[in-house]
């Protein structure tokens, strides 16, 4: 019950008792009572007029740093005696230092600082309001305020930096880049010999080729690197990536996304996002680091999901990716995934899997010593390995990520380019 | 500190006071009473029960105002009901103080309030001593009728007003 109430009915009670039984005594006893209700109701501020501005120390943050919040609070309006303080923490974040609650006097003008520092794990969090109560001298009035002191923090997935990703989709896009085009022009690596045309440059001549048959000259024609489209699609479904005991590989597919796409758009692709989970989250795609900064946004805000509909990859909308573009699929993987994979395969999209080992990922953490986990484990492991198989033979570029491993080792091993030596001896 | 020192010093006030008082008019059984709600009070505000302060405020003003009607002095009961509002209130303040972190400049609120609050008491003291013995003789019953009519509004006026807030 509120304080001016609960006062305000006793000393009617007190009234209505002195005038039932004419004793002067009960309005004696009520005079104390109404003297407190009236030295706050004198003493009240008249106005209540607050503002604050909120500063972090860094908008953008990596897992577990530390990132310092401070909140400006200025009192515009009447002096006020008693303010409790709290500052709305948005869920997930972890405050480490310093306190967001606290309660002072704040005079007209006056101004207060609160400052603490949260840290967090990735997602996006959105800081809103300031809650506080505002008191009069003896809190006989007490009212709620919300003051609004917005603030962003984007806690981004780890990236780490790929230095060459070795994809070969069947189209290209028309702009220089890194990927192999499957079409003669300038370059650097060899792509073939033609009849050599005038206003070719005399150091493509090819002086053996052109000795053996001396009909004509002969020069070299080399195969044109440019930027391709490529979409990653980030598997959030919950029951490819959520185990027992709270264990999820999620965090690890999100890591091998970001990664990717920082390496993709460094290369120059145009590079788009597709969230696969409850719902579709699609990143148009485009180029450099603006795009970089959406697609690690989308990352920081994605979540695993459960929905009918995308319970399996039949709905994959593949109208979103252009034509025999290159697909990237980060995902652990579940039996029923081949299909969808082989048709993306057989429309002419480049698809390479990038899998987070499951079975390696929840041994990790079960008894070894137990028989039937290692029988288990076993089988599973062979009808894993029958699905990559299956896989490898569509001609789908598989690789099976033992997540103990850095990703960066696994992508320098599978899909770094050569060095020139070894890929002149043609290995 | 000082809250609590004065919390406590309000309760023995309060409790004390309404047991002399009853002790006085010779009803040594509700003197018992009394104190086992200054110990349970206590025992409340440590557990932070803080509800229980409403419950010890109306119990304080009940007992003062059977009390009166009893005719008991009327001096204790009025000194008791006072030591209950001033326990219900620093029981309030004690729990809006847990509030407040650390470094948060406590002592100086704590020492605001307690002056605020003691000059609150002297002045319902002064003037329901006052009212208690200045006595009007002859008053008409239109006048009567009419005080207890402004009494009321502005008791309704001044309620409204904190409730607007």
């Amino acid at each position: 019950m509120p304080r001016s109430i609960l006062l305000s009915l006793l000393t009617y009670a007190l009234l209505l008792a002195g005038i039932v039984t004419v004793q002067g005594e009960f309005l004696a006893l009520a005079l104390p009572i109404v003297g407190y209700l009236l030295v706050s109701y004198l003493q009240a501020p008249n106005e209540i007029k607050l503002e604050a501005r909120r500063h972090l120390s860094v908008e953008r943050a990596s897992p577990n740093q530390h990132v310092d919040v401070t909140v400006i609070v200025t009192n515009h309006g009447s002096s006020l005696e008693e303010v409790q303080l709290e500052d709305i923490l948005p869920s997930g974040l972890t405050v480490r230092s310093g306190l967001r609650r606290h309660m002072l006097k704040l005079a007209k003008g006056e101004t207060y600082t609160l400052a603490y520092t949260v840290s967090g794990p990735r997602g996006g969090y959105v800081f809103e309001a300031l809650e506080m109560r505002v008191n009069d001298h003896l809190a006989v009035r007490s009212s709620k305020v919300r003051v609004q002191a917005k603030g962003r923090l984007f806690v981004l997935p780890p990236v780490m930096r790929l230095r060459h990703i070795a994809i070969q989709p069947r189209r290209t896009r028309v702009y220089a880049g890194t990927i192999p085009a499957r079409a003669g022009g300038s370059g650097t690596e060899f792509f073939g010999v033609r009849e050599y045309q005038p206003g070719d440059s005399p150091h493509s001549i090819n002086w053996r080729a052109s000795a053996r048959y001396t009909d004509t000259l002969y020069a070299n024609e080399y195969q044109q690197d440019r930027v391709a489209d490529v979409g990653i699609v980030l598997d959030g479904r919950l029951r490819t990536n959520e185990f027992g005991r709270g264990h999820s590989l999620f965090e690890y597919s999100v890591q091998a996304a970001a990664s990717l796409a920082d390496a993709l758009l460094s290369q120059g692709n145009r590079v788009g996002l597709l969230l696969y989970a409850s719902f579709l989250g699609w990143t148009f795609p485009g180029y450099g680091k603006i795009q970089r900064e959406r697609i690690l946004h989308a990352l920081a805000n994605a979540k695993t999901g459960e929905s009918q509909v995308f319970s399996d990859l039949e709905h994959m909308p593949t109208r979103l990716f252009p034509p025999e573009s290159q697909i990237v699929f980060v995902s652990p993987l579940v039996e029923d995934d081949l299909r969808p994979l082989v048709q993306l395969r057989a429309q002419g999209y480049g698809v390479l899997v990038i899998s987070p080992n499951p079975i390696k990922f929840e041994l990790s953490y079960l008894p070894t010593s137990n028989p039937t986990v290692d029988i288990a484990w076993r089988v599973i492991q062979m009808e894993r390995l029958l699905l990559l198989q299956k896989l490898q033979r569509a001609n789908i570029h598989v690789l099976d990520w033992d997540v103990t491993e850095p990703f960066d080792l696994l992508v320098k091993r599978r899909l770094g380019r050569s060095p020139a030596w070894l890929r002149t001896i043609g290995r | 500190m000082m809250t609590i020192i004065a919390f406590v010093l309000s309760i023995l006030l309060g409790t004390a006071s309404l047991a002399r008082g009853y002790l006085q008019a010779g009803v040594t059984d509700y003197s018992r009473w009394f104190l086992l709600l200054a110990i349970f009070w206590l025992f409340a505000q440590y557990r932070k029960w803080y509800w229980f302060s409403s419950i010890a405020l109306l119990i304080t003003v009940f007992a003062a105002a059977y009390g009166v009607w009893r005719e008991f002095p009327a001096v204790w009961m009025l000194l008791g009901a006072l030591g209950g509002l001033l326990g219900w209130d620093l029981s309030d303040f004690a729990r809006r103080l847990s509030y407040a972190a650390p470094m948060d400049d406590t002592r100086a609120m704590e020492r605001r309030h307690l002056g605020r609050v003691g000059i609150v008491a002297a002045l319902g003291v002064g003037l329901a001593l006052v009212s208690l013995y200045v006595r009007i003789n002859r008053l008409a019953f239109e006048v009567a009728v009419g005080l207890v009519l402004l009494a009321a509004i502005g008791l309704t006026r001044l309620v409204i007003g904190l409730r607007k807030y």
